[in-house]
């Protein structure tokens, strides 16, 4: 326990010293929020609410998922990858902590500085620049909280699953590539998924991806209370769950594999 | 224009680098001044290099070794000075100067990662506009000197550290250039390894007149290969001339190792120490200066019988090292 | 003139032949390629279900400009692939720029050499679907000097896209860490111009009219071919001004480029 206490701490220092590569980030966060919000506000039109969410809603939602899909390393995560390929992975193998926290520990101690430096500078700045939805009371910041919590989870055990692919092939990036753009596809952090046809949000709901992000930002503009919040968060902690019993017994074949292979 | 092939004539590159305030004021002083350190990696250094020479070239790291050779690559424009090479200036006239030099480096390889090492070699062809007939003349030469057909369809990624090296070798002088540049080509080889890449140098540098500069860490390496050594620290040139000069001039402690006929209790002798005695063999250590190793054979023959004898110089690791720290060549 | 085209005929096919190497891994690439593609049109087209048009324009017209940025775009980053900022960057930082300096062969011709990512294969074919959706979905009244003037805009846009590329490329020779901030130019850039430019507040429009001329890239020229008529008010000659832009741009960026080199022998790594 104190050393996931540890490895995060550490992991989140480093994030906040890439001064640059933070800061570029949020540049790049801020202009493509500011043209889905652009596009949001062109198809709005003169409508002042569609599928439930005002032109306020549907603007906080563009910089809600900049700011969510900053810390879930959304566009490509290959730490474990660069660790099985570079060699390293046998030490870490050989650490007193199951793989999967340690890497887990690294990647929420990340998370937690890209949220603080990325997305909270963006909300602010979103803030700043345009009429954005607040949750209303106490309760409903808990449920944010919640949901962003397991949506870290659910989004680190893709992540991590993707990752060991590693184990069985010498350029796994094919199998990386394809796995993330899938997450782009039916996640809805392009659109909010209610403005998707009831058929898409079907499909994309036989997936962990809309708990990555859509259940999130849907949380925070609550449009999720009572039973519905809970069935998502439920749905959250389901996805969080499968995914971690995949990734242990992956995880074990693959080691297996490099042992008696010897990488 | 002389008949060197290289003409260096008061060299100069100086670097610019930007001084890093620390802490809180530091970080306020970075963003609004901007406050520079010149560094002078290379200050006024001349030479010249004539065809077929194999010139060492050696200084402890950061005297200015790498920079030189970037300039003489080409891949550096210098601050000051003049800069011939082949009678062109590198750095002006990139393609020309290149088709005539190879370049070899120990830590990078010059080839094609994922490629069998005999692709790459074919597209250096192209890329070398080399004739087919010389290629393949060249090739085979190559192949059998540096024993490469073991590997020649290997990937360049899957090679041991010699087997790249050879393979670098080979690739640097399938085009026939006139001056082959060498920086560290022996690092990190076992000494076998090391042997055979010497060898195959000196081949080249013999049967070919290929004209070599050797930069290297390896100080056998300028022992067994090179005849002139030019030695640059900080910047400037120490010492521009014959290995044996050297030697003559600054390594400080020579030794003789005598076999006497008999084993004598006590064989001391005025002007060298003994510094072992094992049996019948004694082991004298004498300075350049006080005493020449005649006289002390004369000296030690009047009092003792000798059944053999051995003079021994000091290893030039010790005379450069000697050089380096105690600053001899300081005027 | 010929041994250049044939060196970069050698060096293209030694990448392609490495890519193809891996069966599976190249498959899946162009899946992945499809589906990043997918999502951003498909998006907007299932989206557009719910709402009726965007800022006036149909889907039909939006798939327009969407189909034009994609294709030029996929075509660029298939052939400019050594020029990705983010394959060059990598390159640099490694020393192995050097290397390159060292060959008796243009620069140029050796990094648009190294590299030729054939999964943007997948982009450029979705590309091409969207603008075949596009007319089939808009009647566009063709003229001769519309026929014409079709291919020059394409070209005009991988013109742009690659200078974009290029410069991007280039700053990786002053900044060590690579710059992210690059992707708001090429790629942050192209998702800007798949939408009816009219829709971006005053002072986004200005920067892409006056600083990058993004607007007359796609935007104007598909003013023309729509027969839509200009709410900003530009002189009559825009639509044709994008020959001039994209060229310009890819001018200025192998310029840049140029310096750019000058700088990294004068100063080394």
């Amino acid at each position: 326990m104190r050393l996931f206490y540890e490895l995060l701490k550490l992991s989140f220092r480093l994030q906040l010293t890439y001064r640059t590569a933070n800061l570029a980030g949020l540049a790049t966060n801020f202009f493509f929020g500011l043209l889905r919000a652009a596009v949001l506000v062109a198809l709005y039109g003169t409508s002042h609410e569609v599928a439930g969410f005002s032109l306020p809603d549907a603007i906080t939602y563009t910089g809600l998922s900049q700011a969510t899909i900053a810390c879930l390393s959304f566009f490509g995560w290959w730490e474990v990858m660069h660790s099985v390929y570079s060699g390293d992975v046998a030490s870490d193998l050989l650490k007193p902590m199951n793989y999967f926290t340690f890497w887990l520990a690294q990647d929420l101690g990340r998370a937690v500085a890209s949220l603080l430096v990325r997305g909270l500078t963006i909300m602010v700045a979103y803030a700043l620049v345009f009429d954005i939805a607040l949750p209303h009371s106490g309760w409903q910041w808990l449920a944010v909280g919640m949901a962003l919590t397991l949506s870290l989870l659910v989004s680190f055990s893709y992540r991590f699953l993707i990752n060991l692919a590693a184990f069985w092939t010498p350029d796994a990036r094919g199998v990386g590539r394809f796995a993330f753009s899938l997450s782009w596809f039916l996640s809805g952090f392009l659109m909010p998924l209610r403005f998707f046809p009831n058929w898409f949000v079907r499909l994309c709901n036989l997936t962990p991806f809309p708990s990555m992000v859509n259940t999130v930002v849907e949380v925070y503009l609550g449009a999720l209370t009572g039973s519905e919040l809970i069935q998502a968060l439920g749905t959250q902690l389901l996805w969080i769950g499968l995914l971690f019993v995949v990734c242990q017994l992956v995880l074990r074949a693959g080691v297996r594999k490099l042992v008696i292979q010897g990488g | 224009m002389s008949s060197s092939i290289i003409t260096v004539s008061n060299l100069k590159k100086y670097f610019k680098v930007s001084k890093h305030h620390r802490g809180a004021w530091g970080t306020l002083r970075n963003l609004l001044t901007r406050e520079y350190k010149l560094v002078r990696a290379v200050d006024g250094i001349s030479f010249e290099i004539e065809p077929g020479e194999l010139v060492g070239y050696i200084g402890p790291n950061g005297a200015g070794k790498s920079t030189t050779i970037k300039m003489l690559t080409g891949l550096l424009v210098p601050s000051g000075g003049d800069l011939w090479v082949n009678g062109r200036v590198p750095w002006k006239a990139r393609q020309a100067h290149v088709i005539n030099i190879g370049a070899v480096f120990g830590q990078r390889t010059t080839l094609w990662w994922d490629l069998p090492v005999i692709e790459s070699l074919d597209l250096l062809q192209y890329i070398y506009e080399i004739p087919p007939d010389r290629f393949r003349q060249n090739l085979d030469e190559f192949r059998g000197l540096l024993d490469l057909d073991s590997f020649l369809d290997t990937p360049v990624r899957s090679l041991s550290l010699g087997q790249r090296m050879r393979a670098d070798l080979c690739a640097a002088l399938l085009h026939d250039p006139m001056l082959l540049f060498l920086d560290e080509p022996t690092i990190g080889l076992d000494v076998v390894a090391k042997e055979r890449i010497r060898q195959f140098i000196l081949h080249i540098n013999r049967q070919r007149g290929t004209t070599v500069i050797l930069t290297t860490h390896d100080l056998s390496d300028v022992e067994k290969l090179c005849e002139r050594v030019m030695i640059i620290d900080q910047g400037r040139l120490l010492f521009d001339g014959e290995l044996d000069a050297l030697r003559e001039r600054f390594s400080g402690k020579r030794e003789l190792v005598v076999y006497f006929a008999q084993e004598y209790e006590a064989v001391v002798v005025e002007g060298a120490q003994v510094v072992a005695r094992d049996g019948t063999r004694a082991t004298y250590q004498f300075e350049r200066g006080t005493i020449t190793a005649s006289e002390l054979i004369g000296r030690l023959s009047a009092s003792y019988r000798i059944h053999d004898l051995q003079v021994r110089e000091p290893e030039i690791e010790e005379t450069v090292r000697r050089i380096y720290e105690e600053r001899l060549l300081e005027t | 003139m010929w041994s250049a085209i044939d060196i970069y005929c050698r060096l293209i096919s030694i990448r392609i032949r490495a890519q193809l190497q891996y069966r599976i891994s190249f498959l899946l690439d162009l899946v992945a390629a499809a589906f990043a593609t997918a999502t951003g049109f498909g998006t907007l087209a299932l989206v557009l279900q719910r709402f009726d048009n965007i800022a006036g324009w149909t889907l039909g017209e939006v798939a327009f400009l969407y189909g034009m940025v994609e294709t030029a775009f996929g075509i660029m980053d298939l052939f400019f692939s050594g020029f990705d900022p983010d394959t060059f960057g990598p390159m640099v930082q490694r020393g192995r720029f050097d290397q390159l300096l060292l060959r008796p062969v243009s620069i140029t011709l050796q990094v648009l050499g190294s590299d030729i990512a054939l999964r943007r294969l997948s982009r450029i074919t979705q590309g091409i679907i969207v603008l075949g959706i596009a007319l089939a979905l808009v009647n566009i009244r063709w003229t001769p000097a519309k026929v014409a003037y079709l291919p020059l805009v394409l070209v005009s846009l991988i013109a742009f896209f690659g200078g974009l590329f290029i410069i991007g490329s280039t700053t990786t020779f002053w900044t060590v860490k690579r710059v992210e901030a690059i992707n708001i130019f090429t790629y942050g850039g192209s998702e800007m111009m798949a939408y009816p430019m009219h829709i971006y507040t005053k002072w986004m429009r200005h920067f892409f009219t006056y600083i990058i001329p993004a607007i007359f890239l796609n935007y104007y020229p598909a003013l023309y071919f729509l027969d839509k008529p200009d709410p900003l008010h530009m002189p009559s000659f825009a639509p044709f001004l994008s020959p001039v832009a994209g060229f310009g741009m890819l001018a200025a960026a192998l310029a840049f480029w140029r310096f750019g080199i000058r700088h990294y022998t004068s100063t080394g790594t």
